[in-house]
């Protein structure tokens, strides 16, 4: 499958590499590489321009995007209701975005569009290298935070938990994102259980492209 | 190493202070102070070396005149090492401690070599790229313009950090496959770097500005006895926006040594810039980040993380664009 991966820096896009294909299970040929955004919302506004590259410029079947929840709402099952718009929620407004651009393009390259898999990381990708080694980072535990007022962690402690200190060089971050991922050998289901709504979207809409094993 | 600076009536410096760290990272308009810092920090360098024993006295306070103080982190923080002058002198060249004795005569026997040591750095490719004469003593120049002999020097004496430049200049440029430092006429070296898969290879004058600073920051995070204080302007000059978290990384090294997992003192950092992109990179760290405030003649310091609200707003928007939007000050005045 022809993959392109917009994120936020190297480290990210090396472990989103993996995960996408753990849950696609077929290989995976990454192509309009080293695609790139500020974080949020510069994800937001660039998503428009990403897409109409690769939609003419390139054959790319599947765009990955993931961004930090930070403390925005996540998405829930009621945010997927036909015409509901959540404001806040940044699955739901990266949706949107994709909707517009590619309401209207006509087809190119074999495909009517280039589709979207979309994922939210809560609150920070680092929780999602947690997974399965500690147990109190869960999106439930997050969320359970964000409405009691008490957060369970900050980015910065989910930093020192994966890299041993919140300024970790790029090449050590690559390394213990790849090797953190990679810990799940394949089987994605945990990931999906204790991050069921950010990772498990971005799972869901993977198993949705055409030829994902 | 130096923990605060007071200014009054030091060039646009009217009256202000500035709390260090270990690492600082100035932003601001042009003449709104951030050189200022350097320069007086670099005047206390000079004055450091050459004054045995200062006069010790009161901290009064200054006349017409400049004064800047300095402050010191534990045990030092009961010292102020002053400098200033009369109104109608131009360099701050009196320098006095304010701390009661013995603990004066203590404090700069200590802090003295730590102040003397302190460097600052604002690169010159073309300085960088011409052969240079090899070095007794292998010490960074403060354009760079000595980097292939500190290099070549290192690769005798300092082998592991003349290796790590190597390793990380490659990775910085994967176009190349390996730094050397080749002999040129009348004892000097020059930088060759090896295109990867052939085997020409480019020397230093035909290096771009960008390979040329790269290599000057690597350099600097590599130094196997650095000084206590780095000043460096312009840490974003020649590097492509998506490079600066590198340079940022290898800036760390220098003042969270540990974090890198180099066993050594950490150094203090003071660095400059006008990039946008560069101070995105401090989200995390709006404590590692002065604004330098501009306001007609006059310049203050105020730290990010001290800007009321900031959490907030760095929730919304890239660092860089809040501090390009004008909304935390620190920009031209139009």
């Amino acid at each position: 499958m022809k993959l392109a991966i917009l994120s936020e820096s190297p480290a990210d896009e090396a472990a989103l590499r993996v995960l996408a294909g753990y849950v696609l299970g077929v290989p995976i040929d990454r192509i309009a590489t080293n695609l790139r955004a500020r974080g949020w919302p510069s994800v937001e506004q660039i998503l428009p321009f990403v897409l109409r590259h690769l939609h003419f410029n390139t054959g790319t079947e599947l765009l990955v995007v993931v961004v930090d929840s930070d403390d925005t709402p996540i998405h829930t099952p009621d945010h997927d209701a036909p015409g509901y718009f959540q404001p806040q929620c940044r699955i739901c407004r990266l949706r949107a975005v994709y909707r517009r651009t590619t309401r209207n393009l006509p087809p190119v390259h074999g495909r009517r569009r280039v589709l979207r898999a979309i994922g939210l990381a809560v609150p920070a990708i680092e929780a999602w290298y947690l997974c399965g080694r500690d147990t109190s980072v869960t999106e439930e535990a997050w969320v359970t935070g964000l409405a009691s007022g008490r957060l369970p962690y900050t980015r910065r402690e989910l930093k020192w938990r994966v890299y041993g200190t919140d300024r970790p060089s790029l090449p050590f971050e690559i390394r213990r994102a790849v090797e953190e991922v990679s810990r799940h050998r394949g089987d994605v289901r945990r990931l999906e259980n204790d991050f069921p709504s950010g990772f498990g979207s971005l799972a869901r809409d993977l198993r949705a492209a055409p030829g994902a094993g | 190493m130096i923990s605060a600076v007071q200014f009054r009536n030091f060039k646009a410096l009217r009256s202000t202070e500035v709390s260090l760290g270990a690492f600082n990272l100035l932003v601001g308009p042009s003449g709104s102070g951030k050189t200022s810092l350097i320069q007086a920090i670099l005047q206390l360098r000079s004055l450091a070396e050459m004054i045995d024993q200062p006069p010790v006295g009161p901290l009064t306070p200054p006349s017409a005149g400049p004064q800047i103080v300095f402050l010191f982190p534990p045990p030092f923080d009961g010292v102020r090492v002053s400098l200033g002058c009369a109104a109608d002198e131009l360099v701050c060249n009196r320098l006095t401690m304010h701390a009661p004795e013995p603990l004066a005569r203590d404090a700069w026997i200590a802090l003295r070599p730590q102040l003397a040591s302190a460097r600052a750095y604002l690169f010159d490719h073309y300085a960088m790229g011409r052969p240079s004469p090899r070095l007794a003593v292998p010490e960074l120049a403060s354009n760079g313009g000595n980097i292939a002999a500190v290099l070549a020097a290192w690769e005798t004496n300092a082998p592991d950090a003349f290796r790590s430049v190597q390793a990380d200049f490659c990775r910085w440029n994967p176009e190349f496959s390996k730094l050397r430092v080749a002999p040129g006429s009348d004892d000097t070296v020059e930088l060759v770097a090896q295109i990867r898969g052939e085997e020409d290879g480019v020397t230093g004058a035909n290096l771009s500005q960008g390979t040329l600073y790269s290599l000057a920051i690597l350099a600097l995070a590599a130094m196997p006895d650095p000084p206590s204080l780095v000043c460096l302007e312009e840490a974003d000059r020649g590097h492509h926006p998506r490079q600066l978290r590198e340079v940022r990384d290898a800036l760390y090294r220098l003042s969270h040594p540990r974090d890198a997992g180099v066993e050594r003192a950490p150094v203090q950092v003071i660095a400059t810039t006008h990039s946008p992109y560069l101070l995105d990179l401090y989200r995390d760290h709006p404590e590692e980040v002065i604004l330098s405030q501009k306001h007609g003649a006059s310049a203050r310091f105020q730290r990010l993380s001290e800007v009321p609200g900031i959490e907030g707003q760095l929730r919304d928007a890239p660092l860089g664009d809040l501090w390009f939007s004008g909304v935390l000050g620190a920009v031209p005045e139009e």
